[in-house]
Parts: C-alpha cells; structure tokens; sequence
C-alpha cells in the first residue's frame, strides 16, 4: 500500500505539480486540459487518478506532488466514497493546506439530499476546503483552472512569502472545526 | 378542391423541416420550375407553405401526389419512425428474381381484394429497397391518410421492415406481401428501433465484430498536443485495460444504434433471505428495459470509463451478434418462444 509522501521527493525548478482524484475520468481530462491550456509562468504536470492507493510501478517516475484535488460529483455518491476512502493514502502532511476538494453538479436539480452535508462533513474534518465548479461551459473550467493555478503557485512554494498552511488559515472556505457550522 | 386533400397537404409540409424543403420539393416535381423560383425560401413558413398551397391548387393537386409528397419525406427521414422487422419463410423457387412489376401487381390486387378501400403507394429506391405506404380504410370509410403503415422490403433478401402497422390490419398486409413474394409465411423478429439503417445492417450482417487478436497500440502512439505531455494518467495501464475489453466485446467500428433493449425475465424469485417471494411454483415475472439515444455505444462507454464492471453480461454483448434487442430468459437460459433462428 503505497502512501503519497509529502515530503520524500525533490522539487523541481520551477515546477509544480498538482494530481487530480476522481472516478470520472474524463472530467478529469477536461480540467486538465483547462489547467495546461492556461498561461503560467511555472511548468505544470498534471497527474491523474481515479482513486488512491497509487500503482507503484509510477512511484519512481512520479514528482513530488505539490497539490492534491479530490473531485467530487455531487450526483453521485460513488464519487464521494470514493474521495473517503482515498483520503487514508495520504501522508497526513497533506492536510496542511494542500488538500482541497472540488463540488461539481451543484446546480442539477437532481442533487441527493444528503451528499453535500457528508462532503462538508469530511471537509471539516480533514480541514479542506471546497470549491464549487462546473466544467460545462469554457468559461467555467477557465476560471476554475484558474484559482487552482494560483493555489498551486503557493502550495510549490513558488510565491516568497505565502505558504499552503498561511493560505489555508486564510480562506474562507475552509472550516475551522468540525463542531462550529459550516459559512454559509 | 377537396379540402382533405389540402389538410394532408398541409400536415405533410408541416413535417418538413425548413432545411430540406428546397429539395424535397424539388424532388417531388410537381411544382413547375417558375414557381419554385417565385419561393423565397427565407421567409417564415408559415408564409411559404401558404404559397405552396396556392401553387399546387393552380397545378390541380391528387391526393396520388400528396400521396408521392408524403413517401419522399419519409425516405428522407426515416429515423422519425419506430420500425419492427420480419422475415419471410419458406420460400417457393430457390433462385427466385423479383420483377417488380410483378410483386408490385400482385401486392395491389391481393390487398385490395382483401379491403376494399386501400390506398398504396410504392416506390423502388436505389439500395434494392421498395418502399410501399399503405394508408387503411374499412368497407365503407376512405383510407385514413394521417397514419400510414411504412413498408420497406429489402429485395433479394428475406427481410421487411414494418412501421405503425395496427394489429388489425395486420393479418391483410402479411398474406398480401406472402403471396406477392411467393413466400410461405411471415414472422416477426425480436428487432426494433428508430434507425432504419442500422436494422438493415444488423439483419444483413454487415455489421462486422472485432476479430480476437491481440493489437497492442502503444500509449505513447497517440498524436497528442503539446499541452497534453505534462498531463499523466496514474492508472494508465487500467484505463488502457478497460479500453481493450471494450473494443473486444464490441468491436472497433461503429455500433448499429438501437434505442432500446428489453429482457423480460420468468426465472423463480432467488433470494435466500426473502421467504415470501423464493420457493413459489410460478416464475416471478420482470421486465428490464435499457434505453438510450444508442444504447450499444453508450455501454461501451460504460465499460470504458470503468463504471459498469467488465466482462460484460454475454446477454448485452452478443446483441449486436444476435440482432435482437427483446429477449425472454425462461429458467432454462434465454431463448425466445417462438423466432426462427437468423
């Protein structure tokens, strides 16, 4: 069983990279492609996943990952599980900050009516925050790629100054117990 | 004027979608060159069919054009119709050359000795297909040309593709083409959708099933963008994986699109910790419907992106191989109670 280390590989200059989890692949695909189409200043590697344990075979070729965004589709349940379940692989480094989570569906209006609570639930509990998007439109995964680009750019440590765990303390999305309720 | 003549008129060019109406009229030919220039076909329909209709008043329009009208829009969309397929049996002389004249002779006579007031209309197209559209009366009503049955008989092969054909007309239209055709008898095959083109592929077997050798692509083959170097896929070999038993249960090409498929189960209930329903001495009758705008493409999907379990049920794969798309399973294994093996 493999376990993503924070910590174990060397950086890369002028590198970051981010690993996107999820069980729908090519959702996964779409907001990839979004991220690399944006302009950055830095090299950006994407990796992507459907689920944590990693095959180790990637381990050796793997970089250090620098972000990790755990995509869940709030239509599905299976998706969350998911996400949960991944959540034991990952050295507990992580969860200073370079954890997030990201809602799509949010505006079907099929939406199972207890899915959004478990994920703010698992949120507050492993001090992530949630992002909503939907990866419909261009113009939605643009400025979703977007903010992800600007975290990562903290979370590799590129910004003097800023660091995953400062921004993390910041956001407002991010709860700061599991008892207090989640901003509305 | 009759007025049904130019309500049918009417509802048939209602149909038309504003796109094709330039050529389907023109193919129809009934309009004389002048007053097809005279239609502006950008101004709304509603003003162009009026024009239509004046037109064809002037040219003295039969419900035998109308009729012509009619058989042109439904060659051109045949998708907008739900098709049943059958297959003739026992067929007389072994080499046997349709004339059409003959078939479409002895067609016309048998049904119209059957039913007074019929009204046929037939047409070969190319393809080897005759397209027959028969609109029904009763001894003493004029045939109801709002809800034709579509007949296409694809010659030289023992296949007839049926559509909104009413159960009681049925047994009219099955002895006419029977005896047209100088077949025996005709059966109804487990087969139905919308896309007329891929039934006729299905029953003619064209379409063609991977074979199973084993094509090793590898993954660095793709001719992927530059963007798309940075981007790794962490189960690769899984996703590529999945895409292999895909494409071996269902082949490389273009899957035939069918738009539903049923199984209507009558196995005993089996479930040991339900005492109600398990040991009763008659089967537990139950239906499974899957649709989809094209259900067979959309399961491969499934399989390739991982969220229906591979291999695939051989009651699913072997659909395309089969050409039916509704199954009875009986406790004994599927089967069907009464279909002539294709």
């Amino acid at each position: 069983m493999s376990v993503l280390k924070t910590f174990n590989k060397l950086p890369e200059l002028n590198t970051a990279n981010i690993m996107l989890v999820g069980s729908d692949v090519s959702d996964l695909e779409k907001l990839s492609r979004s991220i690399m189409d944006e302009n950055h200043s830095f090299n950006v590697n994407v990796r992507l996943a459907q689920s944590l344990p990693l095959p180790v075979e990637n381990e050796d070729s793997r970089p250090r990952i620098d972000l990790l965004v755990f995509m869940v589709n709030l239509r599905s349940s299976y998706s969350l599980s998911l996400a949960e379940s991944s959540l034991k692989f990952i050295d507990p480094h992580y969860f200073l900050g370079k954890v997030y989570f990201l809602a799509t569906g949010a505006r079907s209006s099929h939406l199972s009516s207890d899915l959004l609570p478990s994920l703010r639930k698992l949120s507050a509990s492993s001090h992530s925050p949630v992002l909503f998007a939907d990866l419909e439109s261009d113009s939605d995964r643009l400025s979703v790629a977007r903010r992800f680009l600007t975290l990562l750019r903290i979370a590799a440590g590129l910004v003097p100054g800023a660091s995953a765990l400062f921004l993390n303390t910041l956001l407002k999305g991010a709860p700061a117990s599991a008892n207090e309720d989640p901003p509305n | 004027m009759e007025d049904s003549v130019i309500t049918f008129l009417e509802k048939t060019l209602q149909r038309i979608p504003s796109s094709s109406l330039k050529s389907i009229l023109s193919e129809w030919g009934f309009l004389s060159a002048e007053q097809l220039q005279d239609l502006h076909f950008q101004q709304s329909k509603h003003i162009l069919h009026n024009k239509v209709l004046a037109f064809c008043e002037e040219n003295g329009v039969r419900i035998r054009h109308v009729i012509q009208l009619d058989m042109i829009y439904n060659h051109e969309y045949p998708n907008k119709r739900n098709w049943s397929v059958y297959q003739f049996s026992g067929q007389e002389d072994d080499a046997l050359v349709l004339n059409m004249t003959e078939f479409s002779q002895k067609f016309k006579v048998n049904l119209k000795d059957l039913l007074r007031h019929v009204s046929i209309g037939m047409k070969k197209c190319e393809d080897d297909a005759v397209w027959i559209r028969v609109a029904w009366g009763d001894n003493f009503t004029k045939p109801n040309q709002f809800k034709p049955t579509y007949v296409v008989y694809q010659l030289q092969t023992p296949y007839v593709f049926i559509s909104n054909l009413n159960v009681k007309h049925r047994p009219l239209l099955s002895q006419a083409l029977v005896i047209a055709t100088k077949h025996d008898e005709i059966k109804e095959i487990q087969l139905r959708g919308r896309c007329l083109k891929s039934l006729k592929d299905l029953v003619l077997r064209r379409y063609k099933q991977s074979f199973q050798t084993h094509q090793l692509k590898p993954l660095q083959e793709r001719n992927s963008p530059e963007r798309d170097q940075g981007i790794v896929h962490e189960h690769a070999k899984r996703l590529a994986d999945l895409k292999e038993v895909a494409t071996q249960t269902f082949g490389d090409g273009p899957l035939p699109k069918l738009e539903t498929a049923v199984f209507k189960l009558e196995t005993k209930f089996k479930d040991p910790e339900n005492r109600i329903l398990t040991n009763r001495p008659e089967p537990f009758r139950c239906a499974v419907k899957f649709s989809s705008p094209s259900f067979l493409e959309s399961l491969k999907s499934l399989v390739t992106l991982g969220i229906a379990s591979a291999p695939v049920s051989p009651l699913l794969s072997s659909i395309p191989q089969k050409a039916r798309n509704h199954f009875v399973i009986s406790e004994r294994g599927p089967g069907v109670p009464s279909t002539p093996a294709p």
